[in-house]
């Protein structure tokens, strides 16, 4: 293999990281904002679960932010693509997010029934939805995408945004998203509280994880009839063009193929499957931090299900299978991904240290009567 | 020993602290400029509220 | 190829103009407001006087409410490039996403993740290791800035990137050159002192009306006695890096300096004036009511006596054999991607310099396709694409003055309140308090001018000389656009709304306590503000 496939195999599986770290870090946080409403019945408590991430949340969603300036740099023509093709899904899913910080930030600095009330339903909204627009991605990408490209690169939606929220698949794989953040939610919250609030987290987490893992099994057996897509002709260490030198077919269940010639790939979905299983009994016997090292598991099975059937493609399109893009063709210039890569290196270390360290400072539990006495609190 | 671990650890930042000085000062002079400026403004802007305290006489009602 | 719908290209334009103004906004006070408060906590820590603590955490508070909105609205910019400028970022990404990225790993990271700490440790860490954290954040908010400063400089002047016709992009091919784009350096530069200015006038602001009230005046003269001299060192910095910008224009951008400038035709020095007013007209390509100062212009910006200025009729003219040159490389490029024949690429490449005047003649071309245009055409394609080579010189040139003359103003304010603060005599000067005060948003109207001076004369490009705007957006229906923009506007508005009133509400509460507890004693001042 030469340099250059090997550098866009590196960046493909430090993207599957990232997007590993966003569904697990972001998707916590959010489960977080979706509960707030049910675990916290009153203010004291609601204070108390949103200061249980408080110091946590903005590290957690510059994850979110990582990913996108990923994908931007090292696979600048399916950042430029994808982002565009899904347009209003995208722009709902950044009103979302954009929400959270300011909600975070607001919402306990007046003393107003009504205007605490109103935060708190964003906190929902900027929880459930972005989540479930992240899992959705995922499932429309499963199913192909409608756009093609001109001659000079300006690409072209071949379909409208309703096919991509209206869309069976695409709903199991939002709401399997959901879930999987309201579990991990959930065992953050049983980590740092205490009654009634535990007890509360307690159950939304063992549904979370039990819906999460029934959905990811439909998922699986309905992949079979998906129409997948097959790499005929395209060279890995090819110049990152997606207009030329590719040839692609579309083949009902072809995402299967994988599997069948490395069996070994197998014990991806598995692992999701019996991390999910796993959560729910740990977070039964009261123990959570067991329990938050299953939601990794869960995250890795299930993204490294979906990265393993799909290799070597990030988006294919359903219009113009030729101009598919995969990991040889959306990529960033050589010298660009040894920048980028020999950057990583140097500050994801560094940032890993200094997140643990803000952990152990900000450790213990979290309590309403702490809240009310400080001044800082959300 | 740890005197002069420590002694062998400050030269050591002293040393990379002047060469990034000079890769900075030669490559990018304005950024050179920005680190010196900022460390200048902040202390001077400090050395300003401490003349203000050793100005005061502690008395509240004195001009400010 | 068809071109993508003008009317969208607006949209796109208008919507991005608004979420970078808005977010801009906040960001200064980011900027300035962390170095600020290092600065008194630094004091704290060296006298351990319980009021600069206080000072750390009042204006800490208000510093939290501002954050939150630019980092909302700093995640719109990053996804931006993606959903709305899809042809730009796939034609520049490979080199423009590095330092995005960059930013995202080395600066937002660290400043967001040490935001926490900032505000929640400060039972948990001893005095210099909290020092040291708000130091991480202010450091962190600005390497952010040099980041992004970095990206948009390399719009600017495109430096360490050159065209390939394998990929139809610009491949990244020196990091050194676009870290150290001198362009890059004066922006930054430029940037973050500017968002040191407008922190120093919000604390002075606030500061002079709390003395005018007469009320947490200990707390207030001090506040205000660091900012003064915070701001007028600070003001200072800013209009030298504004001269340097200047110059960079001048040698790298001509057509943005001549807009700026308002200069039609190419100067005559030494005697040509500086244009304080004038009302430019773009359609006509002439300026009327101008009022000058003579021997000005030309020693500001070539920082010489004898060195004409080229103006815009002349920098038209030298556009139109680029026009032409461009035209063919463009239609060799397009033969290229179909045939890959080495012809081709030769004359591709002879004429690639000039790729970008090309693709700005595309919407002259019949059916928009450059390679269609016949010899006859030629010359009134070339005609008529000329006057697209300049930006829209009145919102330039006025953008552009209305920031020199507020940050004389500003030089002016500063010098006065460093002065009469250094001398204790504030409050005999209630007048001049109340100014301080109301010029609390002037330097944000400063800072978005800056920016539309810098966007808006980059004009008609997004990649200066390679890819013209109307290229770059996304190929979105108005009805997507419209969508967007509609959420975009209510959400924003609904922020600045929650925002202004949280800082009123702050301002008027202020300072919990006035250090009157005895630090010695060690009674942490910790009362409730938000109950």
């Amino acid at each position: 293999m030469d340099l250059y496939t090997v550098l866009k195999l590196v960046w493909a599986g430090l993207l599957c990281v990232l997007l590993i770290g966003l569904g697990l870090m972001v998707g916590m946080d959010m489960g977080v904002g979706t509960l707030l409403r049910f675990v916290g019945r009153n203010d004291a408590e609601r204070r108390t679960a949103l200061n249980i991430i408080g110091p946590h949340w903005d590290g957690n969603q510059v994850w979110f932010i990582l990913g996108g300036g990923a994908i931007f740099a090292a696979f600048p023509t399916l950042y430029a693509t994808s982002f565009s093709v899904f347009y209003v899904v995208m722009i709902l899913l950044l009103f979302s997010m954009i929400l959270r910080p300011v909600a975070f930030e607001y919402r306990s600095k007046v003393d107003a029934s009504t205007w605490r009330a109103s935060w708190d339903w964003a906190f929902l909204a900027s929880g459930f939805l972005p989540m479930f627009v992240y899992g959705a991605a995922f499932g429309n990408i499963l199913q192909g995408v409608g756009y093609h490209f001109a001659w000079n690169g300006q690409y072209y939606q071949d379909s409208s945004f309703l096919s991509y929220l209206l869309n069976p698949f695409a709903i199991l794989c939002g709401l399997m998203a959901v879930s999987l953040s309201v579990f991990q939610g959930g065992v953050m919250l049983m980590m740092r509280s205490e009654n009634p609030i535990y007890s509360r987290a307690q159950g939304y987490a063992r549904t979370g994880a039990l819906v999460g893992a029934a959905l990811f099994a439909i998922g699986g057996l309905w992949i079979r009839h998906v129409r997948g897509f097959v790499l005929l002709e395209g060279q890995p260490g090819m110049p990152a063009n997606p207009m030329q030198g590719q040839h692609v077919s579309m083949e009902a269940g072809a995402w299967l193929h994988n599997y069948v010639a490395h069996p070994v790939l197998w014990l991806l979905p598995v692992l999701g499957l019996f991390s999910m299983v796993a959560g729910a009994v740990f977070v039964s016997a009261s123990r959570p931090y067991l329990a938050w090292w299953t939601g990794v598991g869960s995250w890795v099975g299930t993204i490294g299900t979906v990265g393993a059937a799909m290799f070597p493609f990030f988006m294919p399109s359903s219009t113009n299978p030729d101009q598919s893009l995969t990991i040889w063709n959306s990529s960033a210039s050589q010298y660009g991904l040894i920048c980028m890569l020999v950057v990583a290196l140097i500050f994801v270390p560094l940032i890993l240290c200094y997140t643990a360290w803000c952990y152990y400072v900000m450790g213990g539990k979290v309590r309403p009567e702490n809240i009310i006495n400080d001044t800082h609190s959300y | 020993m740890t005197t002069l671990l420590r002694i062998a650890g400050l030269g050591l930042a002293l040393v990379v602290a002047l060469l990034f000085a000079v890769f900075v000062g030669d490559q990018g002079p304005w950024y050179f400029a920005w680190v010196v400026g900022t460390v200048m403004i902040v202390l001077i802007s400090g050395a300003g509220a401490i003349l203000f305290d050793a100005q005061t006489d502690n008395t509240q009602e004195g001009e400010v | 190829m068809d071109l993508i719908n003008p009317s969208v290209v607006d949209l796109s334009r208008f919507q991005f103009a608004l979420t970078a103004l808005y977010h801009f906004m906040f960001v200064p006070l980011t900027l300035g407001l962390t170095f600020m408060l290092a600065a008194m906590e630094t004091v704290y820590v060296v006298t351990g006087k319980q009021i600069y603590k206080d000072m750390v955490l009042f204006w800490g508070k208000l510093f939290g409410i501002n954050f939150a909105l630019g980092v909302a609205t700093g995640l719109t910019m990053e996804f931006e490039f993606g959903t709305n400028w899809s042809m730009y970022s796939r034609f520049f990404g490979d080199m423009f996403g590095t330092p995005l990225a960059i930013e995202g790993l080395m600066a937002f990271f660290m400043e967001s993740t040490f935001v926490g700490i900032m505000f929640f440790g400060w039972d948990r860490l001893s005095r210099p290791a909290h020092l040291a954290v708000t130091y991480l954040v202010a450091l962190g908010s600005n390497l952010s800035a040099l980041w992004i400063l970095v990206a948009n400089a390399s719009m600017n002047v495109p430096d360490g990137a050159h065209f390939d016709p394998e990929t139809m992009r610009m491949t990244f091919d020196s990091f050194i050159r676009v870290v150290f784009n001198p362009d890059a350096q004066a922006k930054f530069v430029h940037t973050s002192v500017a968002g040191y200015v407008t922190a120093s006038l919000l604390v002075m602001g606030i500061s002079a009306f709390y003395l005018l009230r007469h009320e947490h005046r200990q707390f207030a003269a001090r506040s205000f006695r660091m900012a003064a001299i915070f701001g007028i060192i600070s003001t200072v910095a800013v209009i030298t890096l504004g001269d340097v910008l200047g110059r960079m224009d001048y040698e790298h951008q001509p057509t943005k300096i001549a807009a700026m400038e308002g200069l039609w035709h190419t100067s005559k020095p030494p005697y040509e004036p500086w244009i304080v007013a004038a009302l430019p007209d773009d359609a006509k390509q002439e300026s009327y009511f101008e009022i000058g100062v003579p021997y000005v212009l030309t020693p500001l910006v070539t920082h010489s006596f004898s060195t004409p200025i080229t103006g815009m009729h002349e920098l038209e003219e030298q556009a139109g054999p680029r026009i032409e040159s461009g035209i063919t490389a463009v239609a060799a490029l397009k033969r290229y991607s179909e045939t890959h024949m080495a012809e081709d690429l030769a004359i591709f490449q002879a004429h690639e310099k000039d790729m970008g005047y090309g693709f700005l003649a595309t919407r002259h071309a019949p059916n928009q396709d450059v390679s269609a245009i016949t010899d006859e055409e030629l010359h009134n394609v070339v005609e008529q694409t000329k006057p697209d080579i300049l930006p829209n010189v009145f919102v330039t040139f006025w953008s552009f003055r209305l920031m020199v003359f507020l940050s004389l103003y500003f030089f002016v304010i500063f010098a006065v309140a460093a002065y009469l603060s250094l001398k204790k005599q504030l409050e005999r000067f209630p007048l001049f308090l109340k100014l301080c005060m109301w010029s609390i948003p002037l330097p944000v109207l400063a800072t978005e001018f800056g920016w539309i001076t810098a966007e808006a004369g980059r004009q008609p490009w997004t990649v200066f000389e390679r890819l013209p705007t109307f290229m770059s957006a996304s190929t979105h229906g108005v009805g997507y656009m419209l969508f967007s923009l509609g959420g975009f506007t209510l959400l924003y508005s609904i922020f600045i709304a929650a925002e202004l009133y949280l800082m009123f509400k702050f301002a008027r509460l202020g300072p919990e306590s006035h250090g009157e507890h005895d630090p010695e004693n060690g009674t942490p001042s910790l009362s409730v503000i938000a109950h």
